[in-house]
C-alpha cells in the first residue's frame, strides 16, 4: 500500500499520457498501453534477447573490470602515502573528463568489435569505484587500527580485516553510480557504433521510424537499469548487514 | 620533492607513448606522436572554425546546466521545506535515478529537432537529478536551532528563508552543481558524437572519419582542458559565494 502510495506520481503522470493520447498526439509519442502492447510481442520474439544478451555482455563485464581495478587501487591509495601522491592527482584532475571520449581511439587499437567497448566502460566505471574506494579506506577510524596494532595484528591483517570492511559502505555507494554508469556508456558507444545490442536498436529504429521498437529498447534498458540497482542494493543489504544505522 | 611524484607517473605515460609512436612498430595513423598531436592542437585553438565549435559544445553544456541549476534548486527547495512535494517527487527522483536518459535522446529529437534543442534538453534532464537530490539533502538538514533563533527574534518566514535556508543549504547546493557540471560536458560530448553537425564530440568524429587522427587527439585534449577550466571556474566561483565554508582540499 505504501509502494503505491509512493508511485502515486507516476502512475498520475501515466494517466495523463494515456489521456492525452486519446485526445491526440504526435506520429513519435505512443501511448503507455501501446508500448506495453509491442514490449510484450517483442518478449516473445527471439530479437530482443539477442539485442539483450549483446548489451549485456559488453556492459557487465567492462562493469566488473573498472570496478576492481578501482577498488584495487582505490584502497592501496587510501592506505599508501606513495601510490597516493602519484596515482591520486592524476585521477581527479582526468575525473571532468568525458570518457566516451576516448571511444574512437580505443576503436583504432582494439578495433571496432565488443573489447573497445567493454574497454571504455571499464574507464568509465573505474573513476567512480576509485574515488570512493579511496575514500572509504582514508576514512576507517584510526581507533579501530590502532587497537588492531595494539593486539598485534600485521599490515595484512589490518587492512583486510579493518580498512576493507570500513570501506565497503562507500565501496557499495560508488557501485551504484558505476552500475548506472556503466548502462550509460554501453548504451552510447552502441547509438555511436555497433552491430548489435540495445543502443544500437534504437538507432536503427530511429532511422526507420520504427517508434514501436525505439520505446521497446527505451524500456528495456529502464527495466535493465532499475533491476540492477536493485539487486545492488539488494547485495548491498546482505554485505552490510552489520551495519546499525542505514547508510 | 612530493609535489612533484604525480608528475612522475604521466612523464612515464607521455615518454612511453611518443616511444612508441616513434619506434615504428604501429602506423602513424594508429599512434600519432606527440609533437603532430600538439601542432594540430595548437593549429585548432588559434582557429576561428575551432573556437566556434568549442563555443558550441559550451553553450549547449552551459545552457542546460543553468536551466538545470534553476529548476533543480527550486524543486530541491520545495522538496526540503514541504514533506508533502517530498513524498510525491523523492520516489519519482530515485525510481527514475537508474534509467540511462541518454536512451530518450532519440525521442527528444523527434520532439525537439536536430540542433542543439535536444541536446540541451538531454543536458538540462541529466543535470536535474543531481542538483534536486543534493539540494534536497541540503534544504532538510538546515540546523533548526538557527531557524529556531531567528523565529525566537520575531524574523518572517522570507526573511528566515532568504537568510538562513538559502545560506545554510548554499554548500550543498553547489555540491550538486560541481557533480552536475561535469555531467553536463560529458553529455554534450556524448550527444554530439552520436547525432550532430557542429559541436566538439562532432569533430572528434569527423577527424577519426578522415583518418586524421592526430587532430581527433588534440580536440579529446582540448575537451579535457575544457573540462577542468570549467571546473576551475566553478570552484571559485563557489569559494567566493559561500566564502564562510571554503573547500579545504584541491580535489573535490
Amino acid at each position: 500500500m505504501r509502494t503505491l502510495a509512493r508511485a502515486s506520481l507516476l502512475l498520475a503522470l501515466l494517466v495523463l499520457w494515456q489521456l492525452l493520447w486519446l485526445w491526440g498526439l504526435p506520429d513519435y509519442i505512443l501511448s503507455p498501453l501501446e508500448i506495453l502492447r509491442h514490449f510484450f510481442a517483442a518478449l516473445g520474439s527471439a530479437e530482443l534477447y539477442e539485442h539483450i544478451s549483446a548489451s549485456l555482455l559488453r556492459s557487465l563485464p567492462g562493469f566488473a573490470i573498472g570496478t576492481v581495478a578501482g577498488v584495487a587501487l582505490g584502497l592501496a591509495a587510501g592506505v599508501a602515502r606513495g601510490f597516493d601522491q602519484m596515482l591520486s592527482p592524476v585521477v581527479f584532475l582526468t575525473y571532468p573528463v568525458p570518457k566516451i571520449v576516448m571511444l574512437p581511439l580505443f576503436m583504432l587499437w582494439f578495433g571496432i568489435g565488443d573489447l573497445s567497448k567493454i574497454l571504455i566502460i571499464a574507464l568509465a566505471c573505474f573513476y567512480p569505484m576509485f574515488i570512493n574506494a579511496y575514500y572509504g579506506a582514508r576514512s576507517t577510524p584510526t581507533i579501530l587500527v590502532w587497537s588492531g596494532l595494539n593486539m598485534g595484528a600485521g599490515r595484512w591483517r589490518i587492512f583486510s580485516r579493518v580498512v576493507v570492511p570500513s570501506a565497503l559502505p562507500l565501496i557499495f555507494a560508488g557501485m551504484r553510480v558505476s552500475l548506472a554508469l556503466s548502462f550509460i556508456v554501453m548504451f552510447a558507444t552502441e547509438m555511436i557504433n555497433a552491430r548489435s545490442g540495445l543502443g544500437h536498436l534504437i538507432q536503427v529504429a530511429e532511422n526507420s521510424l520504427r517508434f514501436d521498437l525505439m520505446y521497446v529498447s527505451l524500456l528495456s534498458i529502464a527495466i535493465l537499469g532499475y533491476a540492477g540497482d536493485r539487486l545492488l542494493r539488494l547485495g548491498r543489504q546482505r554485505a552490510l548487514a552489520w551495519q546499525e544505522h542505514a547508510a | 620533492m612530493s609535489r612533484l611524484k604525480p608528475l612522475v607517473l604521466i612523464a612515464i605515460a607521455l615518454a612511453a607513448w611518443e616511444l612508441a609512436a616513434r619506434s615504428g612498430l604501429w602506423n602513424p595513423l594508429l599512434f600519432p606522436s606527440l609533437a603532430s598531436i600538439a601542432e594540430e592542437f595548437v593549429r585548432f585553438v588559434s582557429s576561428i572554425g575551432g573556437l566556434r565549435e568549442a563555443w558550441t559544445s559550451l553553450y549547449r553544456a552551459l545552457a542546460g546546466f543553468a536551466l538545470a541549476a534553476v529548476v533543480g534548486v527550486a524543486i530541491g527547495m520545495l522538496m526540503g521545506r514541504s514533506s508533502f512535494a517530498a513524498g510525491l517527487l523523492d520516489p519519482l527522483f530515485s525510481g527514475t535515478y537508474a534509467v540511462p536518459k541518454l536512451a530518450l535522446f532519440p525521442i527528444f529529437i523527434f520532439v525537439f529537432g536536430i540542433g542543439s534543442l535536444s541536446k540541451v534538453a538531454l543536458i538540462f534532464l541529466e543535470c536535474l537529478y543531481p542538483i534536486v537530490i543534493v539540494t534536497y539533502q541540503g534544504a532538510r538538514s538546515v540546523n533548526r536551532v538557527l531557524i529556531w533563533s531567528a523565529q525566537n527574534m520575531g524574523a518572517s518566514r522570507a526573511r528566515i528563508f532568504r537568510r538562513i535556508v538559502i545560506p545554510a543549504t548554499a554548500p550543498f547546493i553547489f555540491a550538486g552543481y560541481r557533480v552536475a557540471l561535469p555531467v553536463a560536458m560529458i553529455v554534450v560530448i556524448i550527444t554530439e558524437m552520436i547525432s550532430s553537425i557542429d559541436g566538439l564530440g562532432y569533430v572528434v568524429i569527423y577527424s577519426l572519419s578522415s583518418l586524421k587522427t592526430d587532430r581527433m587527439l588534440a580536440v579529446v585534449v582540448a575537451i579535457a582542458v575544457l573540462g577542468f577550466l570549467v571546473d576551475r571556474v566553478l570552484v571559485a566561483l563557489r569559494d567566493r559565494l559561500v566564502y564562510w565554508d571554503k573547500l579545504d582540499t584541491y580535489f573535490v
